[in-house]
């Protein structure tokens, strides 16, 4: 019941947040020098045809009409329709949003199953090689950015070895799996990398707690003092975390999706922004917005899931 | 789509495997575009990646010829102009149908350029300014205009002259013609136009597919009916190094807007022919000549004096070879690429010549240590290596040259309202035909001389009289006059010509970018 209640609290909470992002990207939009007009028509189009542009699309109306017709057309579930791709912004969206979300599940999974048995090798060699192997290979993931992993990526494993396609994305979901490996791999490295020095240091100082001592003390063996304590107490921030990178990794997908050619919602982000798609922008806006509170809702249901003693308030 | 594309280019290679042919047919070629189509129509197509693919599926009454001087027959198999320039009469050619399979008439051809040349619908529609009346009977159409127009048959080789099906348009879903017009690209199937393909899938942002036309009506070096592919597979791929990697890889035939850094290694790629594709786009940049900047304060580029010495300053031989690896040439004509009708070649157009540039400094009395601000495309390579250059070739003038770096959309923002000293630019012709960059680079009614605010008198009426000269010679003259004035008046910074970097796998024969920039498939073909 309590969970309920907590639950609904949150989403009225979610429902503010939406009210203050739409004003806020609504605004930032608008202050961005360059006019939509001119950015549809091209530099070569006069006055008059600038003029019926803003006219067809509103822009001239003064900017609390502009505001209100936003907002109460986004509450009936209307974004608009993109400048940029002459269709409504929901259904663009609706089309390029899968495909991220494959990616970035994809690369979450593929960060969890990298980091998390990495992590535990480190942790329980503590200060000895496989530690420092590990953690130096990390940090310099850590600091490359993705881009560049992606491209070192491309050219070894896709181009020369031929292992994996350069870009696209496949139409099954077994070609997906295949196709965007790469962009995956790119991805999750630095979000491992994160995961991989927060779960071996809570593992470590779990190690190290009284409560583990007591339980070698028992006589419970190693598996079940793993099973039981470490691993339940050191997941839950790592949890935590989990939930912060993925809004990082969406954010990411703006240069992971162009480096890979992959049509995602990262992509038509930036294509969005270059054609001042004024529509487009606050709709994609409001996606990650939506998707970045759900996913931090969820990571609180577990976060208290696994630790009682957090209350959900 | 791709899928049924492939098994279909499979089945037909195996067939066309057994016997030797003489001229490659079928298969499907995989093309990687930097950016994608978002409607290819007509009139309504206002992007290049649009533009230049209207071709492939419209065709035009006329086409420009091989070398771009001048056109040949098209759908029309003949055309006149009368006497006085005033009236255009053309044939139809028989028997030319939709890819569909219905008949091409006189109506369609009549409807078409009734849409072309709607200012309500068509924001093309001032290339057929002059157009007065389209009559048809049968298959003769006649074209009656307002006032002679020299580049009327230029303007029926143009895109936005493409024929549509009138029985196809009318029946598609929506009230207006711009929905019409979105249906149609949405529906993917054939019969709209009588192209040498048909779309036949599209996935916004991600790839398009061309289908061959079965009863296109040109025929091939084998006698039988182009296209010889069976269709071209595009794949929208912005970044320039994936698209480069996918061609090597093998995924793509060919990349198109290849950076010119990466041309001298494609070169030297044994399985890739890199084509230098000559072009109308030039680089060039407005310079500021009103008398005051933005902000009220004088400015000192006013005077053409410091115009001409900024351009004899810049040496443009080392620009392009900072910034194309020298695939590219000084440009010859202030206001046109070589490759345009009409350009004069008043080479060397400001050869680099310090001395002089000083002298016209010095002569203009220009205060040492003047700051001058530079706007550039914020990311550009390009643009980062002309700015460091300049600074540098700017310097023994006392000139201290500022870099402010923003995206396009305020690029052109600014360049409306002259918020700006210099900036950088392209331009690449949509026309045949000199007039539409002489008209937005020099004439001021229309766009202040490319955002410059320079106006001039003589220039303006020369223009306005080449617009209904109907001798040729007379209009080149006109023409030449033009560049010798907007050359000394220096509005620009001249820069270069580039041509168009496409790579392509040398499994594949005959696919030509024009100078316009149209991508022509129809005389492509691929041995695999």
């Amino acid at each position: 019941m309590a969970t309920i209640q907590y639950i609904l609290k949150r989403l009225a909470l979610m429902a503010v947040t939406f009210f203050l992002v739409m004003i806020i990207i609504f605004l930032l939009v608008r202050l961005l020098p360059g006019d939509p007009a001119i950015a549809i028509a091209g530099d070569r189009a006069s006055d008059a045809d600038l003029a019926a542009i803003r006219e067809r699309l509103g822009l001239n109306q003064p900017l609390v009409v502009q505001f209100w017709q936003f907002l109460s057309n986004t509450v009936q579930g209307d974004l608009g329709r993109s400048i940029l791709m002459r269709a409504p912004v929901l259904d663009v969206i609706a089309s390029r949003l899968p495909t991220t979300l494959f990616l970035t599940t994809y690369a979450v999974a593929l960060s969890v199953l990298i980091a998390g048995p990495l992590a535990f090798v480190a942790a329980l060699n503590r200060g000895r090689w496989p530690d420092a192997v590990i953690r130096t290979v990390f940090q310099v993931g850590l600091s490359m950015p993705v881009f560049y992993i992606g491209l070192i990526l491309l050219t070894f494993l896709a181009a020369q070895l031929r292992w994996f396609p350069v870009g696209g994305y496949g139409d099954s979901f077994a070609e997906r799996l295949y196709h965007l490996f790469l962009p995956s791999v790119a991805v999750a490295l630095y979000t491992s990398a994160i995961i991989m020095r927060n779960l071996r240091s809570a593992i470590v100082e779990v190690v190290d707690a009284e409560y583990v001592e007591f339980a070698r003390a028992k006589g419970l063996s190693a598996w079940q003092i793993l099973g039981r304590h470490v691993l339940r107490n050191a997941l839950i921030s790592t949890v935590t975390l989990l939930g912060l990178s993925i809004g990082n990794l969406m954010s990411g997908t703006l240069v992971t999706e162009t480096v890979f050619a992959v049509p995602g919602v990262g992509r038509l982000m930036l294509e969005a922004i270059f054609a001042r798609d004024y529509p487009l922008i606050q709709g994609l806006t409001l996606t990650f917005a939506v998707l970045v509170s759900i996913v931090f809702l969820l990571t609180d249901l577990i976060q208290s899931a696994l630790d009682p003693r957090m209350r959900l308030t | 789509m791709t899928r049924k594309l492939v098994a279909a280019a499979a089945a037909l290679t195996t067939v066309l495997t057994t016997p030797a042919l003489a001229q490659d047919r079928g298969g499907v070629l995989n093309f990687a575009r930097y950016d994608g189509s978002t409607l290819i129509d007509p009139i309504y197509a206002d992007r290049n990646p649009d533009i230049w693919m209207v071709g492939s599926l419209f065709d035009t009454l006329l086409r420009p010829s091989q070398d771009g001087n001048s056109v040949v027959p098209g759908l029309a198999e003949a055309y006149a102009v009368s006497e006085e320039g005033t009236t255009v009469t053309l044939t139809l050619r028989e028997g030319i149908k939709f890819s569909d399979g219905t008949p091409l008439t006189g109506e369609d051809v009549v409807f078409s350029l009734n849409r072309a040349r709607d200012a309500d619908l068509s924001p093309w529609a001032g290339l057929l300014g002059t157009l007065d009346t389209v009559a048809n009977n049968g298959n003769e159409v006649t074209l009656t205009l307002s006032a002679p127009d020299p580049t009327i048959l230029s303007m029926l080789a143009t895109f936005t002259t493409g024929i549509v099906s009138k029985a196809r348009f009318e029946a598609a879903d929506g009230a207006t013609d711009q929905e019409k017009s979105a249906a149609i690209f949405a529906a993917k199937n054939a019969g709209v136009g009588t192209g040498p393909f048909y779309l036949c899938g599209f996935e916004q942002g991600t790839s398009m597919d061309f289908c061959a036309n079965e009863h296109y009506w040109r025929a091939g070096a084998d006698g039988k009916p182009l296209p010889y592919l069976e269709g071209v597979h595009f794949e929208i791929i912005p970044d320039d190094a994936t698209r480069i990697l996918k061609l090597q890889a093998g995924e793509m035939d060919a990349a198109e807007f290849i950076p010119f850094s990466r041309v001298a290694e494609l070169e030297a790629d044994q399985k890739i022919d890199m084509n230098l594709f000559p072009s109308t786009r030039i680089i060039y940049s407005p310079i500021n000549t009103r008398p005051t900047r933005a902000d009220g304060s004088p400015n000192p580029l006013a005077d053409a004096r410091v115009r001409q010495a900024l351009n004899y300053a810049t040496n443009k031989k080392a620009l392009i070879g900072l910034v194309l690896q020298g695939a590219g040439k000084p440009m010859t004509s202030p206001l046109m690429a070589a490759a345009t009708q009409l350009a004069t070649e008043t080479d060397p157009l400001y050869g680099y010549d310090m001395d002089k540039a000083k002298a016209l400094i010095a002569e203009a009395g220009l205060a040492p240590g003047t700051e001058i601000t530079f706007t550039t495309l914020a990311g550009s390579a390009d643009d980062s290596t002309i700015f460091a250059a300049l600074q540098q070739m700017w310097a023994p003038l006392g000139i201290q040259l500022k870099v402010e770096q923003v995206d396009n959309a305020t690029r052109g923002a600014k360049n409306r309202t002259g918020e700006f000293d210099i900036h950088t630019y392209g331009w690449v012709n949509d026309v045949n035909d000199p007039s539409q960059v002489t008209g937005w680079l020099g004439y001021f009614p229309t766009a202040k001389a490319v955002g410059t605010g320079w106006e001039n008198e003589k220039f303006n009426s020369l223009f306005e009289a080449s617009a209904t000269e109907m001798d040729a010679e007379s209009r080149a003259g006109q023409y030449a006059e033009m560049q010798s004035i907007y050359a000394e008046a220096a509005p620009l910074l001249f820069m270069y010509e580039t041509p168009f970097a496409v790579a392509v796998a040398k499994s594949v024969s005959g696919y030509v970018q024009t100078p316009l920039g149209n991508n022509l498939f129809e005389e492509a073909s691929i041995n695999r």
